[in-house]
């Protein structure tokens, strides 16, 4: 900018402010901390705050801060040039299985769950699964409010390994390393990840898209999501408490995230990939990011003998933020339901579940997303949050801005007519073959 | 799914379909010799990191003498609270520096979003800025 500038961070995010400035190039930027929070603190609470001291410097803070914009610069805080990082040697020097197995988990490297060891030759065989040569650039991805890491085939190919992956499974993981999407989010939130993969490779890698689906039943369904995250980390260096994650809570479907191949064969609508533009038979992952799944088990009308499968999926959203999309992963016995009842395609059922999942104004202006997110976007004319911001309290708005802000897909093995609702939105459809 | 796999899978032997009594099966398998324990073979891990970007050292800008008559931005990024520090800020330089010109300025769009109109506003206009990020 060009003009002396100081920010103010509260107390919890030291390591992330210090590190943040050091990657852009600011080691020695002088910041001046809060207590935490200042949200939700009266003006009160607030001035004691600016009257008394930086908690980490003990140095009274209105002092700092007039400091920090009319001391004289030192020789560190004028220098400019490049600086280099290390992550370290290619490999490690040699040692047994389970020391190395330490190794990896002392030094932040998995998801403190074993890994196979990635040795020369198990990575060999990994690259036999893709025709791509082991030093192409595959992509780039950020782990955290910073610059993004790069990073080859072999690269990939390593963490691949470390999750368990056979060859087979290879381009899907290149796929998703291609799209720069990490599993790992930096947020407060504890954001979600979810992959939804259509095509013949499904059947090819035996994915499970039956009974059990989502849960730990199938090798491909549980080593692809695993790569995902160590791709994450280990390739964005996401996934640092404190540094690249700040999820206040964390989630557990981080683990893995949520793997789901399409039940194409038992779904009487088109398959996710046909509807994002692809061909019935190309292969293709999709990506979703939110704040996680919720079963349907308890919406309004599920014990009707006449279910009417929308109303539940609409209850259900009902408590999410539209701030996210909504994703319905139904049982192939609510696809067909549906499809009887008139829902003869995925759209049809999109448009109802868009008009008729509402809110009223009042309800979605207090929401903490609305505030952060929406209401600058309402500042800048951006619709449809300008029109919403302009409207009376006690009026109704949809629940999500955007129609394609809902998807469909069908998951499952039909032993009941069960769906979830997701506070996941779409973001990329990726082609495997192309990784092939 | 034939029995075999089936009786598998409820963590029953299969052995029991041959006609042996679980049992036997089960004093066999107590029977066999602990395997000795061999030395495990040193292998070499690989790295599986990515390529961090090279870092491009910035250099700050000159600081003031002083605030005196200066006008000084404060900067609301838009995480929740920051605006109400900020105001506390405000009021603190018309106490104590009262010859402080603080502007309060919400960065436009949400926080991860630039706001490059702002950024030019401030050079043009201000001589400093504070920017508090809240939560």
């Amino acid at each position: 900018m060009g003009v002396p500038t100081t920010p103010m961070v509260t107390r919890a995010f030291k390591e992330l402010a210090i590190l943040n400035v050091a990657k852009r190039g600011m080691p020695h930027l002088r910041i001046t901390f809060t207590p935490h929070p200042v949200a939700a603190k009266t003006p009160e609470q607030l001035r004691a705050y600016i009257e008394g001291n930086d908690p980490i410097s003990g140095k009274p803070m209105m002092k700092e801060i007039v400091d920090a914009l009319t001391v004289p610069l030192s020789d560190d805080e004028k220098k400019t040039g490049i600086v280099r990082v290390s992550v370290g040697p290619e490999k490690y020097p040699p040692d047994t299985p389970k020391n190395l197995q330490q190794f990896y988990h002392d030094n932040g490297m998995t998801d403190f769950l074993p890994v196979i060891i990635p040795t020369e030759e198990e990575v060999a065989e990994m690259l036999k699964g893709t025709s791509h040569q082991p030093d192409e650039l595959v992509g780039a991805m950020a782990g955290g409010a910073y610059p993004p890491w790069s990073y080859t085939v072999r690269q990939v190919a390593i963490n691949a390994v470390m999750a368990g992956c056979k060859p087979e499974y290879f381009p899907v993981i290149l796929a998703i390393a291609s799209s720069g999407t990490p599993s790992l989010m930096s947020s407060t939130n504890s954001f979600a990840y979810a992959a939804v993969i259509n095509g013949p490779i499904r059947d090819k890698l035996q994915m499970n898209y039956g009974i059990g689906a989502l849960g730990p039943f199938a090798q491909p369904n549980a080593a692809i999501g695993r790569a995902w995250t160590l791709v994450s980390r280990n390739l964005a260096n996401g996934g640092i408490p404190g540094d690249t994650y700040m999820g206040s809570q964390g989630n557990n479907l981080n683990y893995n995230n949520l793997i789901m191949a399409e039940n194409e064969a038992a779904s009487p609508w088109a398959p996710l990939h046909v509807q994002k533009g692809f061909k019935a038979q190309e292969n293709v992952v999709s990506l979703f990011r939110g704040l996680g799944i919720v079963p349907g088990q308890g919406a309004r009308g599920t014990s009707t003998d006449t279910p009417k499968y929308e109303e539940q999926f609409s209850d259900l959203f009902s408590v999410f933020t539209g701030f996210f999309g909504g994703l319905v992963v139904a049982d192939p016995l609510i696809a067909a339901n549906l499809k009887e009842r008139g829902y003869d395609t995925k759209d049809k059922l999109i448009d109802w579940l868009y008009k008729n999942t509402t809110q009223s104004v009042k309800d979605y202006k207090s929401r903490d997303f609305a505030y952060g997110f929406d209401y600058p976007r309402a500042l800048k004319g951006l619709e449809p949050y300008k029109t919403w911001y302009a409207m009376p309290d006690d009026a109704v708005i949809p629940r999500w801005p955007h129609r394609d802000d809902i998807n469909v897909v069908v998951v499952g093995g039909q032993t009941n007519a069960f769906f979830q609702g997701g506070s996941l939105s779409y973001t990329v459809s990726v082609s495997i073959d192309k990784w092939a | 799914m034939n029995r075999r796999k089936m009786l598998s899978l409820l963590g029953l032997s299969p052995a029991l379909l041959a006609g042996k009594s679980l049992d036997a099966q089960q004093s066999q398998t107590s029977a066999k010799p602990a395997k000795a324990s061999v030395a495990q073979p040193k292998v070499e891990g690989l790295n599986p990191k990515g390529t961090p970007p090279p870092i491009q050292l910035i250099p700050m800008a000159p600081r003031l003498d002083s605030l005196d008559g200066k006008t000084v931005y404060l900067v609301d990024t838009g995480f929740e609270g920051g605006g109400m520090l900020l105001e506390q800020i405000r009021l603190w330089f018309t106490r104590n520096m009262p010859t402080v010109n603080a502007v309060f300025k919400r960065k436009a769009g949400p926080y991860m979003e630039d706001d490059p109109a702002l950024w030019k506003e401030i050079k043009e206009k201000g001589n400093a800025a504070i920017m508090a990020i809240g939560h």
